[in-house]
Formats: C-alpha cells, structure tokens, sequence
C-alpha cells in the first residue's frame, strides 16, 4: 500500500483573522435524508440523533446533526467516526428508508467568535442573529452574499459556519475585510 | 478679517479654528461648520453657476435640499466627488473643494451668454431642437451640451476609497432625529426591543440646532437636547446612527441607510470604509423627517444672497454667521417672522419684512414693533437687482391683483419663505398613499402600506409642542415656550410688471426652470404633472426637486384652472438625496465582486503556467502553455500528445448529484432519456435529459453503484439547474418516489486520463480494482482505492482515446495529481484544459451541451435517437417530441463541415448559406456551433447546425467570413476514428 | 426585499433566500401520451399571467430547499400565503 495522499483544504486565513475566524480541520459530513415515518425507528436503530424540527440541532459527544430540511439531516463528526458510520448506513441500508451520502470533502468549516461576529456574519447574510431570534442551538441553511452556507450557532458569540468549498475564499474575503476595517472596534 | 461671526452664537467649536481650501483660496472656519457656513462666514454668496444659463447663484438653504451650492469636494487622485451639497460638507482642516459649471472662472463665465440668449433655452429645448438630423447628435449637440450644461466632472480614477455594507435588524427604526424624533426614541427605548435613531446631519436635533431659545419642559432646548441623548445612549436597546441617511424604503420595512465614515475626517491612513450601507429590517418604521421650507417664485428669486428664512436662521443658530448686514425678508408665512425677529435681536438691520398678505396678526405686529421693523402688506417682491450679490430689491404693492406702484429698497440679503413642504420621500417610497391638505398647500401621509407612522412636521404636524407629543406617541405630553407656528397663504405666482415673457422667475433653481417654462408647457398641451416634469425637467435634478414640487405643481394646477390634487404629484423614489456608487457596491467589489470558485487542482494549474477560462462561475484551465508557446501550438501539442500517450485533465467542475433510494432507478428512467431499470450495477452510460418542451437540457456520464444507488454526472454549466429540475419533479410532481438528491459535486475532485498509457499509469496505484479490459470494459464504474484513497473509478472518454475519471474525495485532488503527473513523466504526460478537451471531442463528435445546442435542440436533431428509451413509456420531454413542429421537415441538424482548404478555420457562429450567388439579404440556412483546427487530422474541422442537414451529407455548403466566401463539405459528425478502436487499447 | 413565509420553515425569511418557479397548480399530465397536441401545449406554454391574486410556485432555494405554494398580489409584490406542496390550492377570496 502507498503512503497517504496529502489532505488540502485550500483555505488561507490572513492573520487578522486570528481569533475571529478558525478552519477547521477535516470534518466527517454526511446528509441524511430519513423517510418522515422512519424517523423514530430510524434514531433507535441508529442511535443518531435526528431533530424533530427544522432549524433544531442535537448533539450527542462530538457529533452535531443539524435538522435542516423536513427530511434533510446534516451529521458532522470527527474524522474517527467515519468508518463506523459508513459500515452502520449499509446495515441500515434495505432496512429502513434513507438517504446517506458523504460530503466530508463538499464543506469546509469555520468557527467564528468575538464580540463583532454577528455583526461580520451580517456583512452577508441577511439573517436576524439576535439571540432572541437566533437563539444558541439553531441552525439553518441561508445565504452569505452569492454563497450558500450552513449557520448555527454554538454559543453567545459563537457559531459555526459551512459552505462549499469552492465559496470558502470568497467569504473569507469578507471576513477579512470586515476585520480590517474594523480593527482595533 | 472681520467675520460674518455673532461671537455668543452657534455650536461651532471656536477653540478649534481650522483652515481649508475653496477655488484655491484659503479661508477660516471653525469645527463643526459646513462648508457653506464657513463661506458666508466670509461673506462669500456666489458658489456657483446654474446648470442652463450659467447665472450666478448662491446658498439657498443650509441642508440638504441645497439645490444650487453644489461643489467638487477634492481628496486626490481617486477621491474626487462631484455634486456634493455644501450645505452638507462639513469642513475638517485641509479641506479642498471647488466651485463647479463655470468656465474660465466663478466671477467670469463663457457660459452665461447662455442667459443673455435665453430665448433659445425654451422649455423641451433640448427635446425640439436636438432631434434632426440624428447623426448631428453624437457629433455636434451632446459634445457641446456636455460642455456646456454639465454639472460637476464625473471622475476618472479608480475610487481609492473602500466601502462596507451591513445587515440590521430593529423593532423600531425612527428616521430623522429632530425634536419628534428623539421624543419618539425616548418613548419607544422604554420598551424592550431594538430601538435604531438615525439622522443624516452630523449632530442630533435637527430643527432644534436652530432654535436654542425654545425651552422644552422648562429646560433650555439645547440643554434639553444634550440630556435626552444622554439617556439614549445609556440605553442598550439603542442605536445611534448620525450622519446616515436614509436612502429608500422599500418592501416590509426595509430600509437602505448610508453612513458617512471618513468624509470628515482629515486623516484617511485608517482601514476605515468610506462609507457603509445598512439594510435594516425594522418591526416598526418612524418617519420623522421634518419639513422643508419652500422659496417664492418671483423674478430674479435666483441672485446670490436670496435664501430660504430657515436657512438663515440655521446659520445664525447653529453656525454663528450672519447671511447680510441688512436682512430682508419676503414672506406668505408666519413663521419666518421668528427668524427676522432672532435676527434684529442678534442686531442685525432689518430691511423691512414684505408680506403678500394684506393682514398679520396683531402679535406680529406688535413684536415687530417692538425691533422697529417696518412690515410691508399686500406687498411682493417683484424683482432684485445687484452683480454677484443682492443689493436691492423690488417692492411692489399690489391691488386687485395688479401692481399698482414699485420702489426700491436696499439690502444685502433677501430671505424667503413660501410655507411649508413635510418631507414625504420615504413614505412614499414605502408606496403609502398622500392627502392634499389646503392649508398647508402640501400633500401629507394617508394610508400606509407598511407598518409605518410620520409624526411631526413630515406628517403636516407643525408647532413644537405638537410635533414632540405626536413623536412620544401620546405616551408624554411636553410642554414648551414657543407660540403657535403660525399660518400662511399659498399664492403660487404673482402678478408682474411688464412683459411677463421676459420674467425669469425660478422654480428649480438646480435645473433652471421658470414659472414660465411650467406655463408654456401646460400651453403646449402637457396637462398632466408627469408630462410637465419631462417636458421641463422641473424636479428632475439631483435634488429630486426638494424645494420646487409642490411650486411647480401649484403653477401648472393653476395654468390648467383645475385643484392641485387633480393635477397629481410626482413620484419620488430612491435615493431620497444623492448616493455615491461605492456605497451602492457596500465593498462588494474586487475579489467580493462575485464568486469564482476554483477546483482542488487549480492552484497546481496556475503554478504551472496554465491560462484560465470563465465557464459558469468556475475558472478553468483553458491550456497549459510551454515556453513561448500561443494556445495553438499549446492546444495542438496537447491534442497530439494526449492521442498519442497520455494526458491528464481536470474534470473537477462536472456536476455531480448522488441520487439513492429504493426508487432511484425509477425516478433516473423518468428524469432522463435512457433506459435505467436494467442498467447493472458497475455500469455506466450517457445520459440525456430533456426539458418537458422535448429540448436537450443536459448530458452526463451516469453510472450505477448499486441497485438503489446513481452517481450522476452533469455539465459544469447546467449542474444547479439540472438538480433544481430534479428536485422539482421529485418534489411536486412524483412525491410517491422514496429518492433523494444530494449535491456532490463538491465533494470530488476528478482527474481524467486520456491515451493509450491511462492504464498503465495508474495501475501501480489501484487497490481493490481489476483494471484489465476484461473485468473493468469501457463504461463501467468501480468503487477501490487509488494511492490509498478510496475512489469512485469511471472507464469513459470524451476524447476516443482510452480513458479513466478518477473521482477521489475532494480534498485529495491536488495530491493525487501531482502524484501521477510525477509518475506519467515516463509517458511525457501533458496536462490539458478546456480547449484541448474541445478539439478533442469534436474530432469524435461529441456535443457539448449549449455550444452545439442552444435549447431548441432535440435529440433527433443532433442524432442521438439511439439515447431514447423507445419502450419507455413516459421521460420528461417525450411528449413533446412527437408535437408537429418537432416532426416537420426543415429542422437544423448537426453535421460535420470540412472545408475545401483545409487551413482555414471557421468562425464559431458563422451563417451558412447553400448558393453563394444569390442576393442580400442572402437566405442562412444554418450556423458553426464548434470549429478547430485538428493537429491529429492536419486540417480544420467543424460542427454546424444546418437545415435538413442529414440529408446533405457530402453537398456543399457555403460561408460568407469577412472578405471572403469559403466553401465547405457536410460530413459526418465522427472526424476521427469512426469505429471507436481506440477505446479499447490493451 | 420581501419577507416570504415558509410554510416548512415556519419562518419569515429574506427574499433572497428564494426562488420564484413558475405559477402553481399546473399538474404533469398522468399519460402524456393521451393529451391531444393542443392539450399538450396548453400544459406546456400557456399561462394565466394574472394582474393581482395569483398562484405561484417558490423554492426556499437557500433554506430547507423545499417547493411550496404561494398566493401573492401581483401589483403590491405582497404575499397572502404560502402553503406545503399537496395541500388544495388556496382560494380567493372576492
Ligand atoms: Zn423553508
């Protein structure tokens, strides 16, 4: 067997993003689609998580499934788990209605926190991001400008954002200018 | 040098003195003054020409509904702004700026022959006299108008500023921060939810900067002031924007806003944005945008030193300048007698107030009284007289309405006021409908169409004790000194001396438009408002006619003998004031204009030299050139290499849907074409998917993982549009199909090798797949491992050649490239993009879909009847493949052209014709969709669509290129290996 | 920009986030094949294009990526309603 190939990302983060805006390493991504009437049987079988509602998310250890569709699911865990979860989706397969395809490499990741970071989330995305309206715990898919992307937040001034790949450099470039103009804010 | 300064007047900062810069020359002034307060600190009226005649004008007002001072404000190169109201520019030390619309100079201008001329500059001047010939206007008139009438040049440097723009969200937004304003933020911060207050001067108070002598709840106004901002701000719920202007209102309560960053400020080394445009979506909307006084319209109304009462006011209270030493004033109005009377207390001389009226109130007259100002009844100004400045003025007595007698008067400065106009912009944006109200002479905010309410004077509320309690919402009652505001008349014209002909009497200061231009056009039939608008241009400046409007509109109301409100308004629409482009962009330019996505292998592409392509919003390498090499000789090495050896392609952009469900071989068989249900798993097969019209949509290499499980291939370009249609079916139209659709596209990178060494190359690094001919055919798919990584393993072509697409998990991608270009050195492996990729599968004529196809193509067309499942009961688009127009005879159809000389190469998109000989307008019988030259075949070889072109294979075909007429042959599509031989390479 | 409800998100959310999709309530014919040519184009290109009330369909394109129905005014831009794909086509009300 040949040596591992090299994991890039090809996301650079200039340094005034530090503290700000974090990559994160490579994730274990699948979307999950769950027949609506399955969902119950589909958790115990599973022993995933699935929120009954849009906009939910539950996590259990280091695993976050976000509820972002009627039927769509995006589970995101760490790299360690992928195996037991692609050998577990073909037990399932057959069994139970569903949908599991991986897109660990489709996102990248970041982790955005500060004081200013719903005002920087808000250069973009057009969202109301009060805690009243987008209390710890929610999560969505929306819009940053032209770029798709998956928000929730993790805490006070803490969220999570995923997009593409490719529009990763282009939202950074917001980030990055909205840092710069608001150094030292 | 004595100032025009009252020392114990005004909140400018005299501790702070500054110096700045006006037409070269150096003036004083002081922090916080405006330009235009600085300037008449110095006794400097004149500020610029008008845009039609060239007459000389001054400050009219002292904010933004400024029509005439407008100046260059000069930072540099790259930070130069036209048009910019002085009565707004506020003045930082260092400041340069420029008078506008004058040449060679201010004092002499060529242009103001323009107004000795003026019978030339009619109302629809320009609409009657610049219309024949056509060819005079590029040539002679709009050269010449240009020069002539501009307003200030428009710059030519990049905009060295940056810009930002921003969401925001508010329960309560409240537009305008005078004294209904902030009695409104006051009452609605008390409640929890977000409160934003926005004003675009560069202090809070508005009408309140100008009246320090009020006293509000026994407090001193400005006291008074200072106190309800400190309460604000200790307030979190609160939001403070100054100098933001709101800009439009537009659907539920959104509102643009620009905030104004750096324009004041003398140091702009900071990373600082120019200027940041809000979005705010706020629950509730508070307009509380004052009022603006309106001028009178009389003759000669435009001569530097007439001026709006208000203004005057202002620049006393606020700025501690005097506009003249003999003030006189000209009025319908009670309330410009509060400002004549400030002035004679600040010991100013009067020089008598004129009142159209016949009759003022007793209160009046005894406080005029009391300074020893003469008032003049039944009087109006009928004229003014002095070079660059006011001197005199006409007075002239007026019985039956007809002057009876006239005589001068001496004064330096002449103040205006004809009533009031409530600033309903933003309400009117929000599409709220108005209301005439008689008195006011003014519409005023009916039913709203948002969750919106005015208060104060922009709702025709007038008196500052009404104006702060209807802001508070009834929620405090405030209790002030000042009397009531008084009423007035509307007279809208007045009578004039001699021949009326001769009288210019202005309504749109910016625009230059008279009383008489108004007239003339109702004359020549223009009835409606609308009409009289674009026939004269009243209103149409870049003030949006702030200060003419409603003097306009009582004009032509009254040329056409029918109430105002039958004549109707104009509507006013976004940006309420002038807004500068990069605040339109809000930062969203450079690298932020729009997304280019870039694939796992395109920064090996550009270490490597390659050119780049747009293709959708991808940049893809377009073809990889060595030393000195053009694309052709680029293309044609990478073409002959690849057929040869070997050569490596990056396919990445190709759309990728995974469809998975127990129905996914059902949903495939009506979403496309082709037969599904049999495919084996491990198989692959081209698909062709149509729209519900029967036309090609999109094609892609689809292989089958397992029996419930696709791995889609789409085209780079209609990758979102072909998920969106099938999300659509599955959605809405088959929900009984337990199948989902999830995008992949992203999640793999995918490298295709092309020639008779493909194989060779990766198999030292496949696990888990037997490569051999046998076990791994052509069109088959395999799920292994390729240096370690797990891979999806595609055997197609696109080029004839033997080929492989290697699908490895996205972020791999550039690892696995490097790795087997490194290997394929041995088979002086060449990289390739998109223009080899063409040449390529056009020699084997294969389409790419939306080059040779344009969406009114069919299967049949292109000859890909063998694509259609013919048992298939129902696919999308088969329908309509049997409508009549689809069958009938004529359609173009796709063929292969090779010309008579074999070096040249079509024009993609040239027209065909079948007889060179005939006449023009010649009969074009069919078009180029792809051309090349093909180094494989040495000659050129294209791809058209022609009519009924399967029947005319080996007939000639003509091209008319410029210069020339070339002949070509219709051939098969298939240029190079016919048989498909090479596929199948061991 | 509007504020659009969904009627599976549950929300109000930005315009932006959607995508307009054609007017509601156009079924795919079960047997294509038993249309006539004429009924067949019906289906295909003919349009109520109606001035006020109207039937349309939306895609909350950047959100939960679900089609649903809408009634919208034409003239004022403004939403009625929106309602879950399958549910009866909503009415209007006179
Ligand atoms: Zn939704």
């Amino acid at each position: 067997m040949l040596s591992e190939l090299k994991i890039d990302q090809a996301v650079e983060l200039a340094p005034i993003l530090t503290g700000e805006v974090d990559l994160l390493p490579v994730q274990t991504r699948y979307s999950l689609r769950v027949k609506p009437k399955e969902r119950c049987a589909f958790i115990e079988a599973s022993n995933i998580d699935l929120p009954a509602q849009i906009g939910k998310m539950s996590v259990q250890y280091d695993r976050v499934v976000l509820c972002i569709g009627p039927d769509e699911y995006i589970l995101i865990c760490s790299l360690a788990e992928r195996e037991p979860l692609a050998r577990k989706f073909e037990e399932l397969m057959g069994k139970y209605i569903f949908s599991a395809t991986d897109i660990s490499h489709r996102n990248v990741s970041f982790i955005l926190s500060g004081e200013q970071t719903t005002n920087m989330i808000n250069v973009g995305c057009p969202l109301d991001l009060s805690l009243e309206n987008f209390p710890v715990g929610k999560c969505t898919r929306t819009i940053f400008e032209s770029a798709e992307i998956i928000l929730f937040r993790m805490g006070k001034t803490k969220f999570q954002l995923e997009t593409w790949r490719s529009f990763a450099p282009f939202i950074v470039g917001y980030f990055e200018k909205y840092c710069l103009q608001n150094r030292g804010k | 040098m004595t100032l025009h300064r009252k020392p114990e007047y005004g909140r400018v900062n005299r501790g702070k003195p500054i110096n700045f810069s006006f037409d070269g020359k150096i003036y004083s002034a002081f922090d916080g003054d405006s330009l235009a307060s600085a300037l008449l600190a110095h006794g400097v009226h004149l500020v610029g020409r008008s845009f039609k005649y060239h007459r000389p004008r001054g400050f009219v007002a002292a904010g933004p509904e400024e029509p005439n001072a407008l100046v260059t404000f000069d930072r540099g190169p790259g930070r130069v702004t036209p048009n910019v109201r002085a009565t707004t520019l506020e003045v930082f030390d260092g400041l340069v700026a420029h008078s506008q619309n004058n040449w060679p100079s201010l004092t002499f201008d060529m242009g103001a022959v323009n107004d000795l001329f003026y019978m030339l500059f009619p109302a629809g001047f320009y609409n009657k006299t610049f219309m024949w010939p056509k060819s005079f206007w590029d040539r002679v008139y709009e050269p010449a108008i240009r020069k002539m009438a501009g307003l200030g040049p428009a710059p030519i440097d990049e905009d060295a500023d940056i810009y930002a723009s921003q969401y925001m969200h508010c329960e309560t937004l409240i537009v305008g921060a005078g004294p209904a304003g902030i009695a409104a933020a006051l009452a609605a911060s008390e409640k929890p939810g977000r409160v934003i207050l926005v004003d675009e001067q560069y202090e809070f108070g508005g009408s309140l900067l100008s009246t320090p002598n009020m006293v509000i709840n026994d407090i001193p106004a400005w006291q008074w002031l200072e106190d309800s901002l400190a309460i604000l701000k200790a307030r979190e719920n609160v939001t403070l924007l100054t100098r933001t202007t709101v800009i439009g209102y537009y659907h539920e309560n959104f509102l643009g806003a620009v905030e104004r960053i750096t324009d004041h400020e003398k140091d702009l080394s900071s990373h600082k944005p120019r200027e940041r445009l809000y979005k705010i979506r706020a629950g509730e909307v508070v307009l509380a945008t004052g009022a603006i006084e309106r001028p009178l319209v009389f003759q000669s109304n435009d001569r530097p030193g007439v001026m709006l009462a208000s203004a005057a006011h202002t620049y006393l209270n606020r700025y501690g300048v005097v506009v003249g030493e003999k003030i006189a004033l000209f009025t319908c109005h009670d309330s410009a007698y509060e400002v004549i009377f400030d002035l004679a207390d600040a010991g100013i001389s009067i020089a008598g107030v004129i009142d159209v009226r016949d009759q003022v109130s007793e209160t009046i007259i005894a406080a005029a009284k009391a300074r020893n100002i003469e008032i003049l009844t039944g009087t109006i100004v009928s004229g003014t007289s002095g070079k660059f400045r006011v001197s005199s003025l006409r007075a002239s007595k007026i019985e039956d309405g007809k002057i009876t007698s006239t005589w001068e008067i001496a004064c330096d400065c002449l103040l205006m006021c004809g009533g009031w106009t409530p600033s309903i912009h933003l309400f009117s944006h929000s599409k709220g409908s108005l209301k005439w109200r008689e008195d006011l002479g003014a519409y005023i905010p009916d039913n709203p169409n948002e969750n919106v309410i005015s208060v104060g004077a922009c709702n025709g509320t007038f008196g500052l004790r009404k104006i702060m309690t209807e802001g508070a919402g009834g929620s405090t009652e405030y209790q002030v000194n000042a009397g009531a505001f008084g009423s007035g008349i509307i007279p809208a014209t007045f009578p004039t001396e001699g021949d009326p002909a001769k009288v210019k009497a202005f309504v749109d200061f910016q625009n230059d438009v008279t009383e008489k231009d108004i007239n003339l056009a109702v004359r020549e039939g223009l009835k409606s408002i609308e009409h009289v608008k674009r026939y004269t241009t009243t209103g149409m400046a870049t003030d949006q006619g702030k200060t003419s409007n409603l003097n306009a509109l009582q004009i032509a109301a009254k040329a056409v003998y029918k109430p105002v409100q039958q004549v109707g308004l104009t509507t006013f629409r976004p940006p309420y004031t002038p807004t500068t482009f990069g605040a339109l962009v809000g930062g969203k330019d450079g690298h932020s204009f729009h997304v280019i996505r870039k694939t796992p292998m395109d920064g090996w592409a550009e270490d490597h030299g390659a050119v780049f392509e747009p293709v959708a919003l991808w940049r893809r390498a377009r073809y990889f050139p060595r030393d000195g090499e053009d694309m052709l000789a680029a293309v044609n090495r990478e073409c002959l290499t690849t057929r040869c050896s070997l050569g490596i392609f990056d396919a990445s952009t190709l759309g990728k849907v995974e469809v998975i469900g127990p129905d996914a071989a059902e949903f495939m068989n009506r979403m496309y074409t082709n037969p599904w249900l049999k495919l084996k798993p491990g198989s692959c097969r081209y698909g062709l998917m149509l729209g519900e019209d029967g036309y090609i949509m999109d094609d892609g290499v689809i292989g089958r993982l397992a029996e419930n499980h696709f791995h889609v291939t789409t085209t780079t370009g209609g990758a979102p549009r072909v998920f969106r249609m099938m999300e659509d079916y599955r959605q809405t139209e088959w929900p009984e199909l337990d199948v989902w659709l999830t995008s992949t596209t992203e999640q793999w990178a995918v490298i295709a090798l092309n020639g008779p060494n493909a194989r060779k190359l990766i198999e030292p690094f496949v696990e888990g797949i037997d490569l051999s001919e046998e076990k791994f055919p052509h069109m088959a798919v395999r799920e292994g491992r390729i240096c370690g990584v797990e891979t999806r393993l595609f055997r197609v072509s696109f080029s004839g050649e033997l080929g492989f697409e290697i699908n490895v998990p996205a972020h791999y991608g550039r690892a696995l490239w490097e790795t087997l270009f490194i290997a394929g050195q041995k088979y002086d492996i060449t990289p390739y993009g998109t223009e080899t990729m063409h040449v390529l599968r056009a020699e084997k004529g294969f389409i790419i879909v939306g080059q040779d196809t344009d969406g009114t193509v069919t299967p049949m067309d292109v000859g890909m009847s063998w694509a259609i499942g013919k048992k298939k009961k129902d696919f999308v688009g088969k329908r309509s493949l049997s409508r009549p127009d689809i069958m009938a005879e004529g359609r173009k159809q796709l063929v292969g052209l090779l010309t008579d000389d074999p070096n040249i190469v079509l024009e993609e998109g040239a027209q065909l014709i079948a007889n060179p000989e005939q006449s023009i307008p010649m009969d074009m019988i069919g078009h180029v969709t792809s051309s090349y030259w093909s180094a494989t075949l040495n000659r050129s070889i294209a791809l058209a669509m022609v009519k009924n072109g399967h029947a005319l294979t080996e007939s000639n075909v003509y091209i008319p290129m410029p210069g020339k007429i070339y002949k070509a042959q219709v051939s098969k599509c298939v240029f190079y290996d016919p048989n498909g031989e090479r596929l199948n390479v061991i | 920009m509007l504020l659009i409800k969904c009627p599976y998100c549950q929300e109000d959310r930005p315009e932006i986030e959607f995508s307009y999709s054609g007017e509601a309530h156009i079924a795919r014919p079960l047997n294509p094949d038993d249309l006539s040519d004429e009924e067949w184009a019906e289906y295909l290109f003919i349009r109520s294009n109606r001035r006020g009330l109207h039937h349309e369909r939306w895609l909350h394109a950047h959100g939960c990526a679900r089609f649903f129905n809408a009634l919208r005014d034409t003239v004022s831009d403004k939403f009625e309603l929106t309602y879950k794909m399958g549910e009866p086509k909503a009415q209007v009300k006179k």
